[in-house]
């Protein structure tokens, strides 16, 4: 279907919104007065009968058109599960105390700091820890802010609509640390008319995180308090197979929870997803499975390369090489994600038919 | 005699106090006067139409039957547009305030607000004499738009015949208002008057 | 001092139908005066309570109806003359005390007006009151013009004492906002001191005895309206068509028959009272006309009871054809106007009214019918505010909320102006019910928030029952009581919460917070113009179980208007302004939809409409762009 044969806001509303499989990205907020992002969720809050339909041709899960990477036309034979990449690597940042406060390696917090320090970019998009309401995208411009920020939420936080904000008060230089299908929306964002080409200007640097699904954040903070975690979480993590466990560390202490009773608040959105390693970054950056404390990290662009290695030049991270066992365990996991993504998706084709 | 007049318009234009003013100076003058005002839900905003029956003989009823108005005096063009069908005449007047007053669907783009100049048109070929008057900026410039009731009193009262002059308006104003806005008043009465007769269209 | 408060009567004044009331209620004596407000009503309590400064009379606005009606019968229990008003819906509320006030009697003349608003012009529901008459076994007086308005209240009052029961004066909207010349009376000299004999109670016991009395007294007035010069007949002997009409219609009725010419074939009996029905009169006006029309408003209350009668009377009156609401002549809903009873009699004579031509062509000018004026908040509105915040919030849980609304200004939220928010509107205070009840469906599995709102005087009238009905039942709502500070729907009638009372006088106000407060119920005060705080307050409220009460105080628009005004200029930045494109697609105008922001169609930009804005400002925080700028007015 063409653009202007759609009929832009309400034609999201019906193909995402009410079919509750929107992933809560943030990309279509911010954008206009029409939509929010409020406590871990994209709501409508009017509708909108006129416009470009900017908020459609972003969303990841409008489906409007298949989009493809320009490096990646002419490889159709090879193995892309992972999406086109032109490095795999394993890293860590050097400071310590990010493997604490961050996710494993400290890789992101540590190249959002570097960065901004050097004046790669003046802020960063990231996710924030959330305090009465839920985590919620935050405009980071100095390493203690970015640093505040670290660590994973495992549940979607609707960023982007900071970064349509950041475009919208005129912010230049910004990087983009989120999910795979955050990435995408950029990538959308960025052929999208009429404006797109120059708001994606905006954009330094795209760190893509893997992702497997994330939760609905209201769902998971019901069940905690049923659960007696009333407090703040300083930290979320999901230990690598085969833990099966879902580690929740508070004020009070640590909860542990069957990774079983969580799995049932996944985003209904999560189930249609393709990409585990968030393929339009220009780094992507995940847990290095079998070795605590690293990263693996995939680059993908020329830009990323750049900026990984001048990370490196810098000290700030540590190289290692992703043997080859991993590579190829990671390779399964994304081409599994990959066609049950597929199945998903032709499931709600069917059953909406 | 008995003249049938309708004051259209808008809530918060002032339209019952103009009626009143103009009932109790008819009834001063010796005249039987009954006034039937229909104000809806809302207090400003909503349409309001006063219909005001003046006679030497007896009071009339409240409500003016079809197509009898001889005047109708219109303080916004939509209003007047509206209830021309059921209440106009051949022979009736109309002095009408040309500054619309957007009700919100036509704001909101819902619904068109009809062109002024189509209204006036409409208004003048339906075949009484039309007075279309510039009132609202006139009432701004003599201290703000709740002028306009007077300067719309002091046009109806200048009309050719009408039993009601702008001195027993003004005996009536002297009672109602206090001395400081007599002569505001007094000046918009005399407006209005000003208008009717340099508007002979 | 005004003149519909001189002494001494002999003038003629222009009166309202409702100062009519009044002044025939101080002409008779009257020295308790009680009532709530409500359109078409107010203006009785709002003249009395004036007069109060004047003459030896206490006024009141009461809490509600029943109180008020409750109120003024101790008066009369005590023997000094009282009225109480109240428009339709009122007197549903008085019904329980009324059926049994009419079974102990009354003292001093007690008189109830209602004042119906058939249309439902400025009402929720179109009712006729006067079948509580019937109901309460009570006499029932429609005045047709104010002069009459003011006579019949007079006699309202010795009819009441004559019978020792109250008695109901039913006006209309188009008889109580008419004004006309009216000729009034003397004011009585005010004596006799109140004072409650112990000998004689007032009380319902023995329940046969009282209702068998209570008959005999209906019976009594029956005699008195057969003699009554306010049921009169006007036209020929031998009518061809005779017309039974009462209240306005009358009005409507005696012009249709001048303007048709036919003063010779039609006859016009003109009902005074219309319960009881003078008998003997209709029997002999029954039996001279073969055709009989029927103009009353609302149901059909005379045309019903005149049927019973007719077939009661059998072959004394013979075999009638009536035309009314059983015929189909005239419409079962809606107010009566003179085109429609022109329209019933040209039908019956064959006459066709002359307008048509006109008609015709004005409808090749005007092909469409004229767009209506949508209903909407004021400039500067807080409602606006607070609808607006509703809405965020609502959006924001995405659970499918709704609110359950109540009567007042704010009813208008079932419409754009309030953002379609509100689903349901019924009855004073019934919105907190309705709360009350779906905050215990949770165990049958409903999970849609509900949010209720009521206004500062609906919470004194009757949402407070409701309000500790949930605290009583730990039911889950949330209440949102809309403090404008003012009875602003029915024109700024004071209440216990604003300080002052009926007649001006300073009073202690009720503070709705510690209200809630003493009933255990959690409660914030938040502010309707600061649109974003007010909407994560509701969010974090909509979350919490229990009763909840969020109070949204800022006064009514208009009353601010008078009192100060408003801080602000405003202005659209053109170059910022976004317009129809995306990012805004027109949303201070589509969306926020506030009389005083219009749209230019020439430049496509916004624009203040410097004659409606009042400078409220809060629209620059609803613009995407931030292109409505807010000025601080010069002070001048």
């Amino acid at each position: 279907m063409a653009i202007g044969e759609e009929r832009y806001q309400s034609e999201l509303i019906t193909r995402v919104i009410e079919k509750g499989i929107c992933v809560n990205c943030g990309a279509c907020v911010g954008l206009c007065p029409y939509f929010a992002y409020f406590d871990g969720r994209v709501a409508v809050m009017d509708r909108c009968g006129a416009g470009t339909g900017r908020c459609l041709q972003v969303c990841p899960r409008a489906a409007y058109t298949q989009i493809m990477r320009e490096e990646a036309k002419g490889l159709e034979g090879r193995d892309l599960s992972l999406g086109f990449y032109s490095q795999v690597l394993t890293a860590r940042a050097k400071d310590k105390y990010l493997h604490e406060e961050a996710q494993y390696g400290g890789v992101v917090t540590a190249l959002v700091c570097l960065g901004l320090e050097k004046g790669l970019f003046k802020g960063a998009v990231l996710t924030d820890r959330g305090g009465e309401l839920s985590p919620g995208g935050a405009l980071a411009v100095t390493p203690f802010a970015v640093k505040s920020c670290a660590g994973s939420r495992y549940s979607a936080s609707g960023s982007l609509s900071i970064l349509n904000k950041a475009i919208k008060d005129e912010n230049d230089g910004i990087a983009v640390v989120g999910l795979p299908c955050q990435m995408e929306a950029l990538e959308r964002m960025q052929r999208s008319v009429p404006d797109g080409g120059d708001r994606a200007s905006k954009v330094a640097i795209r760190i893509g995180l893997f992702c497997t699904w994330a939760l609905d954040y209201r769902k998971l903070r019901d069940f905690l308090y049923k659960n007696g975690v009333k407090g703040i979480v300083r930290k979320y993590d999901i230990p690598p197979p085969p833990a099966e466990k879902f580690v929740v560390l508070t004020e009070e202490g640590q909860k542990e929870f069957p990774l079983g009773e969580i799995r049932v608040f996944v985003q209904k959105g999560c189930y249609l997803c393709r990409d585990m390693t968030a393929e339009w970054a220009d780094i992507s950056v995940g847990t290095m499975e079998g070795t605590a404390g690293w990263n693996t990290v995939l680059v993908r662009t020329e830009r990323g390369k750049d900026f990984l290695d001048d990370a490196f030049k810098e000290g700030i991270l540590e190289k290692g090489n992703l043997p080859d066992e991993n590579l190829k365990h990671l390779i399964v996991a994304s081409r599994n994600k990959r066609e049950r993504g597929k199945k998903a998706e032709s499931d709600m084709l069917r059953d909406s038919e | 005699m008995l003249q049938n007049l309708i004051i259209t318009g808008v809530g918060g234009q002032g339209n019952v106090l103009a009626s009143q003013i103009l009932g109790r100076a008819a009834v001063l003058s010796g005249l039987k006067v009954t006034i039937g005002e229909t104000f809806g839900l809302s207090q400003r905003g909503g349409s309001v139409m006063s219909h005001v029956r003046i006679s030497d003989k007896r009071n009339y009823g409240p409500l003016i039957p079809p197509n009898m108005a001889d005047v109708i005096l219109g303080l916004e063009p939509l209003e007047t547009l509206r209830i021309i069908q059921e209440y106009g005449s051949e022979t009736c007047s109309y002095i009408v305030n040309s500054r619309p007053i957007y009700p919100l669907n036509s704001i909101a783009g819902e619904m068109e607000y009809p062109d002024p100049e189509w209204i006036k048109m409409v208004v003048s070929s339906s075949g009484g004499k039309l007075y279309w008057l510039d009132a609202t900026r006139h009432a701004i410039a003599l201290g703000g738009p709740i002028m306009l009731n007077m300067i719309m009193l002091g046009a109806l009262c200048s009309l050719p015949g009408f039993p009601v002059s702008i001195s027993q308006i003004q005996a009536i104003l002297a009672r109602v208002f206090p001395e400081t806005k007599l002569e505001a008043n007094h000046r918009a009465l005399a407006t209005g008057s000003e208008m009717i007769a340099g508007n002979a269209n | 001092m005004k003149e519909i408060f001189e002494r001494s009567g002999g003038s003629e004044l222009l009166l309202q139908g409702n100062e009519a009331i009044a002044r025939g209620a101080l002409e008779s004596g009257v020295r308790f005066c009680a009532g709530y407000p409500g359109n078409p009503s107010s203006e009785i309590i709002e003249t009395l309570a004036e007069a109060a400064k004047e003459i030896p009379v206490y006024a009141e606005w009461s809490i509600n109806e029943k109180v008020a009606l409750e109120a003024a019968a101790a008066a009369s229990f005590a023997g000094l003359r009282a009225i109480v008003s109240m428009k339709q819906n009122g007197v549903n509320v008085v019904s329980d005390f009324l059926t049994n006030l009419s079974l102990s009697g009354t003292g001093g003349g007690l008189v109830l007006v209602t004042c119906d608003d058939p249309g439902g012009i400025s009402s929720t529901n179109e009712e006729d009151a006067r079948l509580f008459a019937k109901l309460a076994d009570v006499p029932l007086l429609e005045p047709s013009t104010p002069q009459e308005a003011l006579e019949m209240t007079k006699w309202a009052f010795e009819l009441s004492e004559q019978i020792k029961n109250i008695v109901i004066l039913r006006s209309v909207s188009r008889l109580s906002h008419t004004r006309a010349n009216t000729l009034i009376g003397d004011l009585p000299d005010y004596g006799g001191g109140a004072f409650f004999d112990t000998k004689s109670p007032f009380h319902t016991f023995p329940v046969l005895t009282k209702h068998l009395e209570r008959h005999k007294k209906l019976d009594s007035a029956m005699i008195l309206s057969e003699r009554s010069a306010f049921n009169r007949y006007d036209g020929p002997d031998w009518p061809e068509l005779l017309v039974i009409a009462s209240g306005s219609c009358w009005n409507y009725v005696t012009e249709a028959v001048e303007l048709l010419d036919l003063s010779s074939k039609v006859g016009v009996l003109k009902l005074g009272m219309t319960w009881p029905l003078p008998c003997n009169l209709l029997r002999k006006h029954l039996a001279r006309a073969g055709r009989i029309l029927f103009a009353e408003e609302l149901d059909a209350f005379v045309e019903e009871s005149v049927k019973a009668l007719t077939a009661d009377l059998g072959s004394e009156v013979g075999i009638k054809n009536f035309y009314g609401r059983g015929s189909g002549h005239i419409p079962i809903c809606g107010e009566l106007s003179p085109g429609l009873i022109l329209g019933v009699l040209g039908d019956l004579f064959s006459k066709v009214w002359k307008a048509e031509i006109f008609r015709e062509k004005i409808r090749t000018f005007i092909p469409q019918p004229v767009p209506p004026r949508e209903f909407g908040f004021c400039a500067g509105c807080p409602h606006r505010g607070s609808f607006y915040a509703i809405k965020a919030a609502l959006a924001w849980d995405g659970r499918n909320g709704f609110v359950s609304g109540d009567i007042g200004c704010y009813s208008m939220g079932i419409w754009p102006t309030g953002f379609n928010q509100v689903k349901s509107v019924h009855a004073m205070g019934s919105g907190v019910g309705l709360a009350s009840g779906y905050g215990k469906l949770g165990q049958f599995g409903f999970d849609q928030p509900v949010i209720t709102v009521c206004g500062d005087s609906t919470f004194f009238h009757a949402a407070i029952p409701a309000l500790i009905n949930a605290r009583f039942n730990d039911s889950d709502i949330l209440l949102l009581i809309l403090d404008n500070s003012a009875t602003a729907m029915t024109g700024f009638q004071p209440h216990p919460g604003t300080g002052s009372n009926a007649m001006g006088h300073k009073v202690e106000p009720v503070d709705i917070e510690s209200v809630c407060r003493s009933l255990g119920v959690y409660v914030e005060v938040g502010d309707p113009y600061d649109l974003n705080v007010t909407a994560c307050a509701i969010y974090r409220l909509m979350g919490m179980a229990g009763p909840r009460v969020l109070i949204l105080r800022r006064k009514c628009a208009l009353v601010q208007g008078r009192q100060g005004g408003f801080p602000y200029t405003m202005m659209v930045a053109r170059e910022k302004c976004l317009g129809e494109e995306c990012g805004c697609g027109r949303y201070c105008t589509k969306i926020f939809r506030c009389p005083g922001l219009i749209w230019d169609a020439a430049e496509k930009k916004a624009l203040i409409d410097e004659v409606i804005c009042v400078g409220c400002g809060i629209c620059s925080e609803a613009c995407p762009r931030g292109a409505i700028v807010r000025m601080e007015k010069r002070k001048d």
